[in-house]
C-alpha cells in the first residue's frame, strides 16, 4: 500500500470512491467535472506550479495491484483566497454581585482566525479496507509530507471533522441555527459547500456572536462533538497532538482540531535516515516511510530496523517507494511510544 | 363624583393596595411601603419645582372618590425616560443576509438592546379598579396625563412613549421570558419584574444579553409573544392607541410587550384640547362628555363632566364640578371630548 500524489488516471477509481463516501463527504464531491478540476489542480500543486494560497495536495492510498482505495488531502493554506469561517466556542458570563445571580452562557464568536493555516482534508478509506496500518497510513502519511516541505505549509495544521448528523444527515445544530439565515436544509447547504460556495454562504451567517442558551438543546448538545464515522480519525489526530480548542463548524457544529506543525509527533519525531534493504525481522516496529520526493512523493507503511542511521526494509517496500539503497528517507514510527507499548 | 389629582402622602395606605392589585408587569407599581413612600415624596417634590425645561420630574396621580375617600386608580408620566437611570427596551429590527452568487437575499429579525427611547416622556403605572374598567373614568386616568401635559408643555418631551404590559399566562408564566430573559436572569418572570419595581435598574445592564438575539432562534411560543399584549393591558393599549399612538420596532425586554410612541404635538387630547374659562350659575343642558381639567400644577385636577360646550364660549360648570375640579368663576379650564 503507498500513499502518492493524485494522477489524471485514477478519476474513475475516485469517482467511484466518493460515491461509496456518501453525501457528508462534501470537500469531494461526486461530480466528475468538479472532481477533474480537483486532480488538475493536483497535479499542478505537486509540480509546484502554484501558491500556498492554492496549493491542494490531493493523494490516493493505491494497493499493490494499483487499486485506489483511499483519498486525503493537504491545503496549503486556508483563507487566503475566500474567507474561512469558524465559530470560536467563547463564554459570556451574565453576572449581578448584589442579586447573587452568575450564569455562564457559552457564546459562539464568528471568526477568521484559521486563515493562513493548512488543512488536513478529504479524508476516506474504502470501508473493506480499514484493517490493518491502513488508516494510519491514510491520515498520517500527509503529516510526514508537511514534515519533508514546511515551507509549504502552515505553522498550524486544522482538520474540519464532520459534526453529529441524524441518518438522513440532517444537522440539529443547522436545524437550531443555520437555517434560519439560508431557509435551505443542510443537505442542500452542504451540498453547494461542497461544490466552493462555503464562503458566498457563510456571508448569509449572523456577524454577531451567538448564545448558545439560545439553541436548541439538540443543537447544544453537538457542539464540537465528532460524527461517530469520524472517530477513528479523531482518534489517530489525537495521538499526533490536535486539540480541539474550541473552534467548530459554523454549519454543522463539528469540531476543528489543531496542532502546530512543529509539535506533531510525525513531523518532530521524523528523521531523515539511509534505506537499506535486509530483512526486519516480524517483531520489528512499523514505520512511515516517505522517499522525501514532491512530484514523486511516494509514503508507504513497513516493519523495519534502525540500524545506526540505516532504517533496514525488505526488497518490496523500497520498489514501493522507488528507492535504491543508500536512498536517503524521512521516516517516523507509524505509532507512537505509548501505542508501541500497547501494541507489544 | 371621581376627581383625578396629585398624589399626597397620606394616600399611602391606600396605594399600597392598589399596588397589590396591579399586574405584575406594571413594575413602576411596587407592592413595597418605602419604595412607595419615596415614590410619593418624588412625585410631591416634582409638582413643587420650579422646571425650565423636562428633567427626572415624575408626577403620579390618584383618582379618588370624593364621596367614599376611597382612591380607585393611579397614573404617572415620568418627564423624561432614562434621566436618572438607563430607560432599556429591544429594538426588533431586520437584520439582511444577502449572497449575490446563491442569489438569495432575506431579513432575518433580531432583537437588539438599546436605550434609543430615552430623553422620551413615558407614560406608566396604569392601574384602576377593576369595576372602573372600560369606563370614562379609566379614559380620565389614562387622558387626564396628557391634558396635564398640554397645560405644562416645557416639563415635556417633544415624543411620548408607554411600554404596554406584556402577555404571562394565569400562572403568571412569561413565555418569551422563559425563552429569553430567564436564561440571563436566571429567576422567574414574576420576581424579576418585582425586582425590576424595587431595585434600580442598573442590575438589567449587568444582565441583559448584549448581542443581538436572532427571533427565529427564539421558541415559537416566545415569537408570538413579540408585541403581544397581555389582556389585562388591553384597555390602556386601546385608549392610547385611539389617541394617535402607535405601536413601533421596540419592545419590552421582559416580557416582549409593545412600547407605543406618539409625537407629543399630535396626540389627539393635546392637539384637540380646548382652553376655556369657567362660568358658575348658569344651568347645564348637558350635550356631551367631556374630559375637564384646571390648569393649575400641584393643584391639578381632572374629571369625568356632562357639558354643554360651545367653542370660544365661557363652560358652565356646576358647583359640585367646581368643587372638585377647585376653580371658580372666570378659571382657566381645559377639556376635551370623551
Amino acid at each position: 500500500m503507498i500513499l502518492r500524489p493524485v494522477q489524471m488516471t485514477d478519476l474513475p477509481a475516485l469517482l467511484d470512491l466518493v460515491q461509496r463516501a456518501g453525501p457528508g463527504f462534501t470537500t469531494l464531491p461526486a461530480n466528475e467535472e468538479r472532481l477533474t478540476h480537483r486532480v488538475r489542480w493536483a497535479q499542478r500543486t505537486f509540480a509546484e506550479q502554484v501558491e500556498r494560497a492554492d496549493a491542494d495536495y490531493l493523494f490516493v492510498l493505491e494497493d499493490d495491484d494499483q487499486q485506489v482505495v483511499g483519498v486525503s488531502a493537504l491545503i496549503g493554506a486556508v483563507g487566503l483566497r475566500e474567507p474561512w469561517y469558524n465559530y470560536r466556542v467563547g463564554l459570556t458570563v451574565s453576572s449581578s454581585p448584589d442579586l447573587g445571580i452568575q450564569r455562564q452562557i457559552p457564546t459562539l464568536f464568528l471568526n477568521n482566525e484559521m486563515t493562513g493555516q493548512s488543512e488536513i482534508c478529504s479524508l476516506f478509506l474504502r470501508h473493506d479496507q480499514r484493517y490493518g496500518s491502513n488508516g494510519r497510513l491514510l491520515s498520517l502519511g500527509g503529516l510526514l509530507f508537511v514534515a519533508e516541505f514546511p515551507q509549504l505549509f502552515g505553522d498550524k495544521l486544522i482538520a474540519e471533522l464532520r459534526g453529529s448528523a441524524d441518518e438522513h444527515g440532517c444537522s440539529p445544530f443547522w436545524d437550531s441555527l443555520g437555517r434560519h439565515f439560508f431557509k435551505m436544509d443542510f443537505s442542500h447547504a452542504d451540498h453547494l459547500s461542497g461544490l466552493g460556495s462555503k464562503a458566498f454562504i457563510a456571508e448569509l451567517m449572523p456577524r454577531q456572536p451567538l448564545y448558545t442558551c439560545l439553541l436548541t438543546e439538540q443543537a447544544q448538545a453537538v457542539i464540537g462533538k465528532p460524527h461517530p464515522n469520524t472517530e477513528p480519525a479523531l482518534k489517530i489526530l489525537t495521538a499526533e497532538g490536535f486539540a480541539h480548542k474550541g473552534y467548530i463548524d459554523i454549519f454543522d457544529a463539528g469540531p476543528v482540531i489543531e496542532a502546530p506543525v512543529s509539535r506533531i509527533r510525525a513531523v518532530r519525531d521524523s528523521q531523515s535516515l539511509v534505506l537499506a534493504i535486509g530483512t526486519p525481522d516480524d517483531q520489528a516496529p512499523v514505520w512511515l516511510i516517505h522517499n522525501r520526493r514532491l512530484e514523486n512523493c511516494r509514503i508507504t507503511t513497513a516493519r523495519a530496523r534502525l540500524v545506526g542511521n540505516s532504517l533496514v526494509v525488505d526488497r518490496l517496500t523500497a520498489k514501493r517507494l522507488q528507492l535504491q539503497p543508500g536512498s536517503s528517507v524521512r521516516a517516523v514510527p507509524l505509532l507512537n511510544q505509548q501505542q508501541q507499548a500497547v501494541a507489544a | 363624583m371621581l376627581v383625578l389629582r396629585p398624589v399626597e402622602l397620606t394616600d399611602l395606605p391606600q396605594l399600597q393596595q392598589l399596588a397589590r392589585d396591579s399586574l405584575v408587569g406594571v413594575t413602576s407599581l411596587p407592592d413595597d411601603t418605602e419604595r412607595l413612600r419615596e415614590k410619593i415624596l418624588d412625585s410631591c417634590a416634582s409638582f413643587e419645582k420650579d422646571v425650565q425645561g423636562q428633567g427626572p420630574e415624575n408626577y403620579f396621580f390618584v383618582l379618588e372618590n370624593l364621596t367614599t375617600r376611597r382612591l380607585v386608580g393611579c397614573s404617572e408620566v415620568l418627564a423624561t425616560a432614562g434621566f436618572s437611570e438607563p430607560f432599556y427596551s429591544l429594538r426588533n429590527r431586520h437584520f439582511t443576509s444577502a449572497s449575490r452568487e446563491l442569489n438569495i437575499e432575506h431579513g432575518v429579525p433580531a432583537l437588539s438592546l438599546c436605550q434609543d427611547l430615552s430623553g422620551h416622556s413615558l407614560l406608566r403605572g396604569f392601574h384602576i379598579d377593576s369595576a372602573l374598567e372600560r369606563t370614562p373614568f379609566s379614559e380620565l386616568l389614562s387622558r387626564a396625563r396628557l391634558l396635564f401635559i398640554a397645560a405644562h408643555p416645557a416639563r415635556f418631551a417633544e415624543a411620548v412613549i408607554t411600554e404596554i404590559v406584556g402577555y404571562s399566562d394565569e400562572q403568571g408564566q412569561s413565555p418569551f421570558w422563559d425563552a429569553l430573559g430567564k436564561h440571563f436572569f436566571d429567576l422567574p418572570y414574576v420576581e424579576a419584574e418585582r425586582l425590576c419595581g424595587l431595585q434600580s435598574r442598573t442590575f438589567l445592564a449587568e444582565l441583559m444579553p448584549q448581542y443581538p438575539i436572532y427571533v427565529p432562534m427564539l421558541s415559537q411560543a416566545a415569537q408570538d409573544c413579540i408585541g403581544r399584549i397581555h389582556p389585562d393591558g388591553q384597555e390602556a393599549f386601546d385608549i392610547l392607541e385611539r389617541e394617535g399612538f402607535e405601536t413601533n420596532s421596540y419592545i419590552d425586554l421582559f416580557d416582549g410587550g409593545p412600547t407605543l410612541y406618539a409625537r407629543t404635538s399630535s396626540i389627539r387630547s393635546i392637539a384637540q384640547s380646548q382652553a376655556g374659562t369657567v362660568q358658575t350659575g348658569s344651568p347645564i343642558d348637558a350635550r356631551g362628555s367631556y374630559l375637564v381639567s384646571n390648569d393649575s400644577l400641584k393643584d391639578y385636577r381632572a374629571i369625568v363632566a356632562e357639558l354643554d360646550y360651545c367653542a370660544g364660549q365661557p363652560i358652565a360648570l356646576s358647583a359640585e364640578m367646581c368643587a372638585a375640579l377647585n376653580v371658580t368663576d372666570a378659571s382657566a379650564i381645559r377639556l376635551i371630548a370623551l
